[in-house]
């Protein structure tokens, strides 16, 4: 266990080392986030309330999906591929320690600098340039903290299983980008599911993105609570281990194929 | 001229060849990049279902907005992806581009060379269906006037987002990493052009009114193009300036 922390350590100083590329990430997703709230606005119009979201909260919403983006690595990952290609995988599987813990210390590292460094300060932001609101109780903190490691957990293990594709084929940017792409379709991330068509939210209940970006930001702005609270926890916890056990069978096949030369 | 020409598509054939080695790769890559647009366009018209306008904008008339600004951006990508300033900035922090610099060809037509991207045709096709649509279901008055003025705004998007991409990868000999903060000028300038400018607020719309003439390439040829009325009210008429903008940035 100590050599999972220490992963971790290291992973994150790696990510606040380069202080630059962080404020400069923060400035564009900030940006970002404030076209989507200008449109989200302009939408409302005249409008109090669509769909159970007030402007407010559509507003927050923004916030809070821009402020998981570096978080959940929502855009791209392609690290573990990429090792599988300059051959540092060879090194990485000696290690005495399971493949999937010594990318899982990784990413939980990456993902505590990027939530220091980048959701908090977003939604400072947010909360200086916009009128948002905020989860206005203990339990819905501690729910809302509860999803978004949960959250975190499902991104990795996404993220893991589609860059083992690295292991079969000699190019695996193309299969990786689509499954982002998937990934930013259904879960919520373009807009709130709320506002899309009741058989377009159904369908994507039945993949894990929605467990992501939009789980977050119900719980966040209280869209959901007691037992719609209880079954978007119960779902994040099937799909989490599901990912992790299908990841870990994926991995167990594709080591068998890999061959790695010289030495 | 005739040598220019041979060396580019030469440079160009190098990269189309090696990017069609990997076939399943290649398949996939576009399929994703035009997915892409197709799901956040599906998305929009998702959102407009509910909510009918935005700033008095139809469903339509945005996908007019959307459709060109991504062929747009596409065409542009495609051409300029020896500039793009993440891939320009790792060129230079290698010392790959002091190997340009020796060659006894001009550098402009070296680095333009350099990186030339297949899958951006799926961005670029999935724009035009975009704006095919558009087009079809708005039933714009076309005059001979605006059917000429089409291509020349086109032009001038693709010089715009192209200016935009060099002076990025200009900046990126000072910094030392590549800066994420350019992509607020290029993605984020493409973004913001996608809808009606009218719904930004002041200080944003300024800056790219007056500091980056992103307004002029798209919101207002579009108010020409779609006879719309102009919320914004500049004192004169600047339904005509997106060549003046476009190639002025470039």
């Amino acid at each position: 266990m100590r050599v999972f922390w220490e992963l971790t350590r290291r992973s994150f100083q790696r990510q606040v080392t380069y202080r630059a590329a962080t404020i400069a990430g923060l400035l564009t997703n900030f940006f970002f986030g404030m076209l989507r709230a200008s449109v989200l606005i302009g939408l409302y119009g005249q409008r109090e309330v669509v769909a159970g979201i007030d402007i407010r909260e559509a507003v927050t919403y923004t916030g809070v999906s821009q402020a998981v983006i570096g978080l959940l690595s929502l855009f791209s990952w392609v690290e573990l591929m990429n090792t599988v290609y300059t051959g540092a995988v060879a090194s990485d599987l000696i290690k005495p320690m399971s493949y999937y813990r010594f990318w899982l210390a990784q990413d939980l590292g990456r993902a505590v600098a990027q939530f220091g460094f980048r959701a908090v300060p977003i939604m400072i932001g947010y909360a200086l340039v916009f009128d948002i609101t905020y989860p206005h109780s203990l339990e819905q903190w501690l729910a809302l903290a509860i999803v978004v490691v949960m959250a975190w957990l499902i991104s990795f293990s996404f993220r893991f299983l589609i860059n083992l594709a690295a292991f079969w084929m000699p190019n695996a940017t193309g299969i990786i980008r689509f499954g982002f792409v998937l990934m930013s379709f259904f879960s919520g991330f373009i807009m709130p599911l709320r506002f899309f068509p009741e058989w377009f939210v159904r369908l994507s209940s039945f993949t894990p993105f929605p467990y992501m970006v939009n789980t977050v930001v119900e719980v966040y702005l209280g869209l959901v609570s007691g037992r719609g609270l209880m079954l978007a926890l119960f779902a994040q916890i099937i799909w989490a281990i599901v990912l992790i056990l299908v990841g870990k069978l994926v991995l167990r096949a594709g080591i068998r194929r890999l061959v790695i030369l010289g030495g | 001229m005739r040598y220019i020409f041979g060396l580019y598509w030469r440079l160009i054939g190098v990269q189309i060849r090696s990017q069609v080695q990997y076939r399943f790769n290649l398949f996939t890559d576009v399929l994703a990049t035009a997915l892409v647009t197709i799901t956040v366009f599906i998305s929009l018209a998702f959102i407009f279902e509910r909510f009918g306008t935005i700033a008095g904008w139809n469903l339509s008339e945005v996908a007019f907005l959307y459709g060109m600004v991504e062929t747009a951006f596409g065409v542009m990508d495609m051409l300029f992806s020896g500039f793009d300033p993440q891939n320009f900035g790792r060129q230079v922090r290698l010392g790959r581009l002091d190997q340009l610099l020796l060659r006894p060809v001009n550098i402009t037509l070296q680095v333009l060379g350099s990186e030339f991207i297949i899958r951006r045709v799926g961005r670029i096709f999935q724009g035009i269906i975009i704006l095919t649509f558009s087009v079809h279901s708005l039933q714009i008055d076309w005059s001979i006037m605006k059917m000429s003025y089409l291509p020349i705004v086109f032009a001038s998007l693709v010089a715009f987002f192209g200016g935009l991409f060099i002076i990025g990868a200009t900046i990126t000999f000072w910094t030392l990493e590549s800066i994420e903060v350019i992509n607020i000028l290029t993605y984020g300038g493409a973004e913001m052009m996608s809808y009606p400018m009218s719904i930004y607020p002041l200080g944003m719309r300024r800056f790219f009114t007056y500091v980056i003439p992103a307004i002029f390439l798209m919101y207002y040829p579009a108010i020409y193009f779609l006879d719309k009325g102009d919320p914004l009210g500049l004192p004169f008429n600047a339904n005509f300036f997106a060549p003046i903008a476009g190639f002025g940035v470039f």
